[in-house]
């Protein structure tokens, strides 16, 4: 079959002109395999913020380009002029919360804890084993906030907190969440 | 636009700084491509008066969790759109919420935990101020991260929002939600019965036998 | 549909032609999104869109001038970014698409979505081996919607010669889908 070209009528299906069922029966699993075909097409919305502060920067170089170079920096400078002077509210109480975090791995042979409060550093705080049983601890005195965090098994295995709340991590894992 | 006239020279230093502030916290943790898309994505966020430190979280995180460049660089590009979004539901919820960057990025925390536009805009037109609202967007997106669907999720939060309930009692509700569903009930049902017993207490006061404690303050004014 | 408030297309682009240049924004902010997918799609890598989204819009600004209906502004801004996503040299295609089939994995929030992404990313794959022509009519019609007569009003020419083009399209991507299972 292969080099052969759709059929005509798999081709009107496919421009939507006609449905499956208008199609003769010995047509009919190529014309699903078709369909499937376009529903393999991504239609996902795509968005591009930075492509309006990159135009208008764009223009405002090429707009400044006979100035001298010491004057050329100040636009971006006025621009981040705004941006570190823009007003937010104050962080919230600095209140501290002592939270223990604890996890079940018999088998493992180092635990660790990396997070949005230590940079994600799988070397930063290790938990610490209780005796001979497979229970891991540390306690740790964190900012109230939002924080994600994992454990780190054996220095390669991230593994959530199964007690805890869990999000997409955006890399195909999931992150803890912990907020405080 | 703004005039390049009468601009001193020590702004070059405030550059410097505003730059050296995203180099300095990604130094030794990503590499020299992530940190630039950082640096790109952050300056345009900035522009826009959204936060970054959600960007360069997730680029550590990335780095440190080994993940391909290229991985990273999507994931950096949905956090910039998820912030956008967020941005977008505080300003239709109106009251300039908008312009608090905290709010803002617990709203990004509340997308990636599966709540929708809509979801925020609901909770920022219950007139909390910035500093509650916060909060409500950080409870909202752990409740989502504990199971619970959307309707039930905002459901609660606005009504402990518009009781002006204090950050703390906000912080326990996914506690109260995880030791329910550690009764059998469904993460839906745990948030709808909070829900319930809350608007009851905003209705009629606190049950009897809890002690009458101080009234609950009223809701602060917007900014 | 849009609000009363906001100015129309041609207002912003007399604006800007009369020297109140920072109102491009405006035109920016309104069609970057719009246009983002074609572009993704085209080029099959979201960096790629990007720097044409942005190439096409500076270009548009330097021939506003020359942009005969204000108010159609956005028909004559899309020729501008056609072009310059033909003109795209083809990059290393490997590392394109694999941006193209990370952007669609990462937004997945279920399990088990591997083999979605996989045929996802094979179909795009497939599309950047058509030539230019040929891919922007499939994701005109497929990815943006849009029917045979609205591509056609667009691109100046006739339903028929679409048609030809689409199913050329239809038989190369099936060849092309066939040889890499």
């Amino acid at each position: 079959m292969s080099g052969h070209d759709f059929h005509p009528l798999i081709k009107q299906l496919l421009d939507g002109d006609i449905t499956l069922a208008d199609l003769p029966a010995e047509l009919h699993a190529e014309g699903e395999a078709a369909l499937r075909l376009l529903a393999a097409v991504d239609r996902t919305d795509v968005s591009m913020p930075a492509v309006t502060w990159r135009v208008m920067a764009a223009l405002e170089r090429r707009r400044r380009r006979f100035l001298p170079w010491l004057l050329a920096p100040a636009l971006a400078i006025a621009a981040a002029l705004v941006i570190w002077l823009r007003p937010g509210t104050p962080p919230p109480s600095a209140a501290l919360v002592t939270v223990r975090f604890v996890l079940v791995a018999p088998e493992a042979r180092q635990v660790s804890l990396a997070g949005t409060f230590n940079q994600w550093d799988p070397q930063a705080t290790p938990l610490v084993r209780a005796g001979t049983t497979g229970v891991w601890t540390a306690t740790l005195t964190l900012p109230a906030g939002q924080h994600q965090y994992a454990f780190v098994v054996d220095g390669a295995r991230w593994v959530p907190d199964p007690g805890a709340p869990a999000v997409d991590d955006g890399f195909g894992r999931r992150n803890s969440v912990l907020t405080l | 636009m703004i005039a390049l006239v009468a601009i001193p020279l020590t702004l070059l230093s405030m550059q410097q700084a505003g730059r050296g502030v995203i180099a300095q916290r990604l130094a030794g943790r990503v590499s020299p491509q992530i940190a630039s898309l950082v640096e790109e994505l952050g300056a345009a966020a900035s522009a826009r008066g959204l936060p970054i430190d959600p960007l360069i979280q997730k680029a550590i995180e990335g780095n440190a969790k080994g993940v391909p460049r290229e991985r990273v660089a999507t994931a950096l590009r949905l956090v910039a759109m998820q912030l956008d979004t967020a941005a977008a539901a505080l300003r239709d919820g109106g009251g300039g919420l908008v312009s608090d960057t905290l709010a803002i990025a617990a709203g990004e925390f509340a997308i990636t935990a599966g709540l929708s536009r809509s979801d925020i805009t609901a909770l920022a037109r219950t007139g909390a101020n910035a500093a509650a609202l916060t909060v409500g967007l950080r409870v909202a997106g752990t409740l989502a991260a504990l199971g619970v669907p959307p309707a039930e999720d905002i459901g609660l939060v606005s009504v402990a929002l518009r009781s002006g309930e204090p950050a703390s009692s906000l912080l326990l509700l996914p506690a109260n939600v995880q030791s329910e569903m550690a009764k059998g009930v469904t993460p839906a049902q745990a948030a709808a019965g909070l829900a319930r017993a809350a608007a009851a207490q905003a209705r009629h006061g606190p049950p009897p036998g809890h002690g009458g404690g101080h009234p609950h303050p009223p809701a602060p004014p917007h900014p | 549909m849009r609000p009363r408030s906001q100015a129309a297309d041609g207002e912003i682009v007399r604006a800007v032609l009369a020297g109140d240049r920072e109102r491009y924004a405006q035109l920016v902010e309104r069609y970057r999104d719009r246009y983002a997918r074609y572009a993704t799609r085209m080029l099959g890598s979201m960096d790629a869109a990007e720097d044409a989204v942005q190439d096409a819009f500076v270009r548009a600004y330097d021939q506003l001038a020359q942009c005969k209906d204000p108010d159609k502004f956005v028909g004559w801004f899309f020729l501008i970014l056609r072009n310059r996503c033909f003109a795209e040299r083809r990059r290393n295609r490997t590392s394109a698409s694999l941006e193209a089939a990370d952007g669609v994995a990462a937004e997945d929030r279920t399990e088990g979505v591997v083999e979605t992404a996989e045929r996802r990313r094979a179909l795009q794959l497939a599309l950047l081996e058509l030539t230019p022509d040929q891919r922007e009519v499939f994701v005109l019609k497929h990815v943006e919607g849009l029917s045979y007569t609205e591509i056609a009003e667009r691109l100046s020419t006739s339903v028929p010669s679409l048609k030809m083009r689409m199913h050329r399209a239809y038989d190369k991507l099936r060849d092309e889908l066939r040889d890499h299972t």
